[in-house]
């Protein structure tokens, strides 16, 4: 009995997280009955016939919901209940409305949520503790540059749609600086975990002002300078911005100096204003914002497309499969937000507002609750990629910014981006789960290869205690 | 830290409040201009996106009809259908087109409700329930015969001109094909070049979008004598013993410019000869003796400066070029009209449906090409029932001008060419317009009209060739377009006779 682990010991409670759980359950089956329903209903409307492949599609789609949960029940019992729900209904969303533009893409977004979700559940096997991720604080940085590197390496990488951030090899397409960003997120948080303190106190006093010292700022002023002028040289400004914001925030939160934040805004509009005057592409980016009117059979197309869209949606929408989101180019991609406000109407896309609010919101619940600096920073950082690349997309499509092409998280159709995001929810999901059982809510039990190491060990002193 | 983190989301929340703002402004505050916006085609694209039914000819060939886009070959259509016409340029100025954003023209347009299942007879035979689609596409049946339409493409080969034809007793017209045309498939297509294609087709100077059969009148030259005759015999003016002297030229009273026959030839006999010979003098003698009134009047009775009542839009209206106040102030203009040079215009349908009155002894009937419209469970809409227009003449009349044509047709201006098969007997009258003045180069267009056979009508034809070349001008009537009205009777007396 002496040798029974400390974990094990009573009172063994686990009804925090079964009543977690059934939460989760409960909120992804009506995920799935929502994405079931209008799937329904978009064909419905398009074709007034039930959908040819109805039971397969709920087969499908259950199934994945089901294997997600069950994976989360198994590995991260104690995890916010909210995570996985939210992004299943916004995947299920978006996915109904890329099956309703084309069947071609609805295929191909069909293999990348099941590839998704493989990578949601590799990510909770393979990452126990947050913590973790420390140890690879400097392999994240190397890795997170290399990808962002790798669509300027001739032969592999190549431009589409006026961005070079693609990556062709053999028969996979892939956008790397999707992956890039949680690794630059995963070294900024390790290394600003560490170093907090002394960025923040300073060694340098200058003119009433204290600077921290240049070999604590060093590193993570370089990781920032480079993937902001790969982004530039890479035409990537929405990923540009996002990098930045990333960079600007995590430090400001990781210091607790506004002047930081003052300093990194500061700088964002000088660079922005120098990017204006230096690059064409920045320039006809602002042009096409400020008057897409001029331009509507050029490059002001798309953007007027995507309000008409709107427009033609307003309040309750036209139904799903009733509307012409088709007349939007790239309608299942950068401009899928405009495609559902056609169908959905401003009552569904606030709906879809919400429900990225409160995926932001689980988000920065689970980064407030985190116990060390580490998961603290790291949840922050995720949770303020995913809620500012929705912004920046958002915003382009309704002109609250200029237009710039990156995807809705899980919604837009991409391999790349609905993989990403699904790592990195599964590391949000990893860390709520983490501090759950630091903070004694459900049992620390040993997880899956502390229980094998102990096998081994157990084996060993059988075999030593036979010898 | 954690202070700063639930700053921040209070920050990333405002963010979302901005975009929920914007969007209040654009689905909602400023929705109806967006809405209304002249370039946002979406609720034309919706009416236009639709099942649409079927343009068919009397045989049942089909000239228009809308297929769904299949998604395996098109994925990434816009649109869930196409429009096409299986005969391409056969119909085109019969059938017209059915574009997004560029209109609709003729049947597409003037039957737009039976084709897209709006009139009130096809709504209340729907069926549907909330999530129907059901499609309550009608079909337009029209009075044309594939074979002869083809028969007279094919006669007509690539000339610039016409040919009309008609069932002289209801009005049906059973072949109307205009060169030059286009294929409506060009402008129906969805990718976008449509506007500069229809823009082509408008600045071509041959005018492809306009049927000349029915939407432009030229000079008809000899074949005009037919209204002539026609008012000397019902005024009593001439008569069968008339005979009129042989003679190279004649100068009108009030001008010093005299008349001459065609080719300068000496002409003359009774009125039988001068009629198959096609003089032009006792013609021009004949319309100052009926007068100026009389003269306006026969124009009048046989249609001329009135609306044609066509059912295809469009249709231009002939033209005797005057009033009888104009006549009476200048007897040569009026002498020059007899024989249907001058101011004289008349559309090649109309020249048809004035064969037709003679066939017809004496009645005109109103000219049409739809026979009937159905709606999707085959019930009629609509069917056309012939009507009278005008009394030309009277049947008397009627009878000594049918023996008048088939002179011509037997041994005047159309005996080198137009012998039908099975020697059916036929009248015809030809022309040959002369478009230049006097000591230019020869200029002219080539007419024949006919009616066959000669006894019991069941076909009436006009021809028209124009006269765009020296090919077309250096011959006459009877010898470029006789041989066109010959091809196609002969092919339209080899049908069985319709019910």
């Amino acid at each position: 009995m002496q040798q029974q682990p400390q974990a094990l010991q009573p009172p063994f409670d686990n009804t925090l997280s079964r009543a977690r759980r059934s939460v989760e359950l409960g909120l992804v089956l009506l995920a799935g009955i929502i994405t079931a329903s209008a799937y329904v209903l978009a064909s419905l409307g398009e074709r007034a016939s039930m959908p040819a492949r109805i039971v397969p599609f709920m087969v499908f789609v259950l199934s994945l919901l089901v294997v997600t949960h069950v994976v989360v029940r198994f590995v991260a019992r104690g995890a916010d209940p909210l995570l996985l729900p939210t992004a299943a209904l916004l995947h299920g969303l978006g996915y109904v409305m890329i099956a309703r533009l084309s069947d071609h893409w609805a295929g191909l977004q069909a293999t990348w949520s099941l590839v998704g979700v493989a990578a949601f559940a590799l990510t909770l096997f393979f990452i126990e503790r947050p913590s973790d991720l420390q140890n690879y604080q400097y392999t994240s940085l190397a890795l997170g540059l290399g990808l962002l590197l790798l669509p300027m390496v001739p032969g592999i990488g190549f431009t589409s749609g006026g961005a070079r951030i693609w990556v062709s090899i053999g028969p996979i397409n892939f956008q790397p600086g999707e992956f890039a960003k949680i690794l630059l997120a995963i070294f900024f948080a390790s290394y600003l975990g560490q170093h907090r303190m002394q960025i923040a106190r300073g060694d340098k006093k200058i003119f009433g002002y204290t600077l921290p010292a240049l070999e604590h700022l060093a590193p993570i002023l370089l990781a920032w300078a480079v993937s902001v002028v790969v982004m530039v040289g890479e035409k990537d400004l929405g990923s540009s911005l996002l990098f930045f914001t990333l960079f600007v925030v995590m430090l400001w939160i990781a210091t607790e100096r506004t002047s930081f934040l003052v300093v990194g805004v500061g700088l964002f509009a000088g660079g922005a204003f120098i990017a204006y005057k230096l690059f064409a592409h920045v320039q006809t980016r602002v042009d096409i914002w400020l008057n897409p009117w001029d331009q509507y059979t050029g490059r002001g197309y798309q953007p007027i497309q995507g309000l008409f869209a709107l427009a033609n949606g307003g309040m309750g929408g036209t139904g799903l499969g009733l509307g012409d989101p088709a007349a939007i180019p790239a309608a299942h991609n950068d401009f899928i937000f405009a495609a559902l406000g056609e169908e959905l109407g401003l009552l569904g896309t606030t709906a879809v507002l919400a429900a990225f609010v409160l995926l932001v919101g689980a988000g920065m619940r689970t980064a407030l609750r985190a116990q060390s600096d580490f998961d603290k920073l790291l949840a922050t950082g995720l949770t303020t990629i995913v809620a500012v690349q929705t912004f920046i997309i958002i915003g382009g499509v309704l002109r609250v910014v200029p237009l710039t092409g990156v995807t809705l998280p899980f919604m837009s159709y991409g391999g790349s981006s609905l993989v990403s995001n699904y790592v990195l929810l599964a590391i949000l999901v990893r860390i709520s789960d983490t501090t759950a059982r630091g903070l004694h809510e459900v049992p620390d039990e040993a997880s899956l290869s502390e229980r094998f190491a102990a096998w081994r060990t157990r084996k060993t002193d059988a075999k030593a205690d036979a010898s | 830290m954690n202070q700063r983190i639930r700053h921040l989301t209070v920050a990333l929340i405002a963010l979302f409040g901005i975009l929920f703002v914007q969007l209040t402004n654009w689905q909602v505050l400023q929705r109806d201009t967006l809405v209304a916006d002249a370039r946002n085609n979406r609720i034309t694209v919706r009416e236009f996106d639709k099942m649409r039914g079927a343009i068919v000819t009397a045989d049942g060939t089909v000239i228009a009809a809308t297929e769904p886009i299949d998604p395996a070959l098109r994925p990434n259509s816009r649109f869930d259908f196409q429009r096409v016409y299986p005969t391409q340029d056969l119909y085109a100025n019969i059938s017209g087109y059915y574009t997004l954003g560029f209109g609709s023209t003729q049947l597409e347009r003037t039957h737009n409700d039976v084709l897209a299942g709006t009139t009130a007879q096809q709504q209340l035979e729907s069926t549907g329930g909330l999530f129907s689609k059901e499609d309550l596409s009608g079909t337009v049946q029209l009075t044309l015969n594939n074979d002869i339409q083809k028969a007279a493409k094919r006669a007509l080969g690539d000339r610039e001109g016409s040919v009309v034809v008609m069932d002289p007793i209801t009005g049906a017209v059973l072949a109307m094909y205009s060169n030059p045309t286009f294929d409506p498939n060009d402008v129906v297509a969805q990718t976008g070049s449509v506007g500069q294609t229809l823009t082509a087709l408008q600045d071509d100077p041959r005018k492809p979008l306009l049927a000349n059969a029915y939407q432009e009148r030229y000079m008809p030259g000899s074949t005009f004598k037919i209204v002539t005759t026609t008012a000397g015999l019902e005024t009593g003016t001439i008569d069968l013993m008339s005979v009129f002297k042989n003679s190279r030229s004649w100068t009108p009273p009030n001008t010093k410019k005299p008349i001459r026959n065609y080719g300068k030839k000496v002409c003359g006999g009774d009125l039988a000869e001068v009629f198959r010979r096609s003089c032009n003098i006792p013609f021009a003698q004949t319309a100052v003796n009926v007068g100026p009134v009389a003269m306006v009047d026969a124009a009048t009775r046989f249609g001329f400066d009135a609306k044609v009542p066509f059912d295809l839009p469009g249709a231009a209206a002939s033209t005797f070029g005057g009033t009888a106040e104009d006549f009476t102030d200048s007897l040569a203009l009026l002498a020059i009209h007899g024989f249907g040079q001058g101011q004289v215009q008349i559309t090649p349908l109309h020249m048809a449906m004035i064969t037709s009155s003679v066939a017809n002894a004496g009645v005109m009937m109103k000219p049409f090409v739809v026979q009937q419209t159905l709606t999707h469970n085959r019930n009629v809409i609509r069917r056309t029932n012939p009507e009278a227009w005008k009394t030309a003449m009277s049947a008397t009349t009627a009878a000594t001008m049918t023996q008048l044509m088939m002179g011509v047709a037997q041994s005047g201006t159309a005996a080198c060419c137009l012998q039908l098969n099975g020697g059916i007997s036929v009248a015809a009258k030809t022309g040959t317009a002369q478009l230049n003045a006097e000591g230019e180069k020869q200029r002219s267009h080539a007419w024949i009209t006919a009616f066959a056979p000669a006894q019991a009508p069941r076909y009436a034809i006009s021809v028209f060739i124009k006269g765009v070349n020296d090919a077309v001008s250096a011959s006459t009537g009877g010898r470029l377009a006789g041989p066109v009205a010959k091809q196609v009777l002969d092919v339209a007396l080899a049908l069985p006779p319709s019910k």
